[in-house]
């Protein structure tokens, strides 16, 4: 890993179009200033890794048929409705 | 794009005069797809960094749900639904930065699908990720997951509330 000493103010050149900046310092946090193209997504770590484990949660328990969940749809305990038929 | 779609012409069968074009999937074996329903992901799903390419396949006429099927990893689906079938309240938050991604003005609405996750042993135990729905601008077939406001909303968020009071 690559590890920079950086004062507030002072900023990261990631490639021709990524900055990362250092506000401002204070009472243990660092707060950062990102420019980033639009296409380069850019998130707190925890929440990229939330989405990247639920996404992949969703992918390996889609099942192979929905036919098994015609029955959860039956009971009226389910908080959601079917749509209305002729919906689109 | 265009680059894109010649690729996907190359590496698949061609079939008919339209176009369509048929690519294998594991759950739906091979599936003909019209190039104009191709959905793109101007950015791909977080985890999944080399399907660029879906399709929406409904499971069916009378079924809320729809699958995402990948044309670039038969392995790759997730079943969806409509947001506003499952939570007419729900409204996610779409940057105009994202709508340039999408290449899509203000005032247009865009097609919002949330994610759900299905447990195969417990489908009662579904999930929908309210923390990264998906955005498509439907007239130029572009898609984005779009990540919210994590105070907000839950990544699995129960579906399905189990009212025991008799």
């Amino acid at each position: 890993m690559l590890i920079l000493t950086r004062k507030p103010g002072e900023a990261i050149a990631i490639g021709d179009g990524i900055k990362i900046r250092v506000l401002e310092i204070k009472g243990g946090q660092v707060k950062i200033g990102v420019e980033a193209p639009s296409e380069v997504m850019v998130h707190r770590e925890e929440i990229y890794l939330r989405i990247v484990e639920e996404n992949t949660r969703a992918a390996a328990e889609a099942p192979a048929d929905l036919s098994s969940l015609a029955s959860v749809f039956g009971g009226d305990k389910a908080r959601i409705k079917p749509p209305p038929t002729g919906n689109k | 794009m265009e680059e894109r779609m010649m690729h996907a012409m190359a590496t698949t069968t061609c079939s008919k005069d339209q176009g369509d074009f048929t690519v294998s999937t594991s759950r739906f074996g091979e599936l003909s797809v019209n190039p104009e329903k191709v959905l793109t992901m101007t950015s791909a799903f977080l985890g999944f960094p080399d399907s660029k390419r879906f399709m929406i396949k409904p499971h069916g006429e009378e079924s809320p749900f729809l699958w995402l099927q990948s044309l670039d990893d038969p392995k790759l689906a997730f079943v969806a639904i409509q947001a506003p079938l499952l939570i007419p309240q729900y409204k996610a938050e779409i940057s105009t930065l994202t709508r340039q991604e999408l290449q899509t003005s203000p005032e247009e609405p865009l097609e919002i699908l949330l994610i759900l996750t299905i447990p195969k042993e417990n489908p009662e135990g579904m999930t929908a990720n309210l923390l990264g729905p998906v955005a498509i601008n439907t007239e130029k077939r572009l898609a984005k997951q779009v990540l919210q406001d994590p105070t907000r909303y839950d990544a699995c968020w129960p579906v399905f509330t189990m009212d025991h009071e008799e």
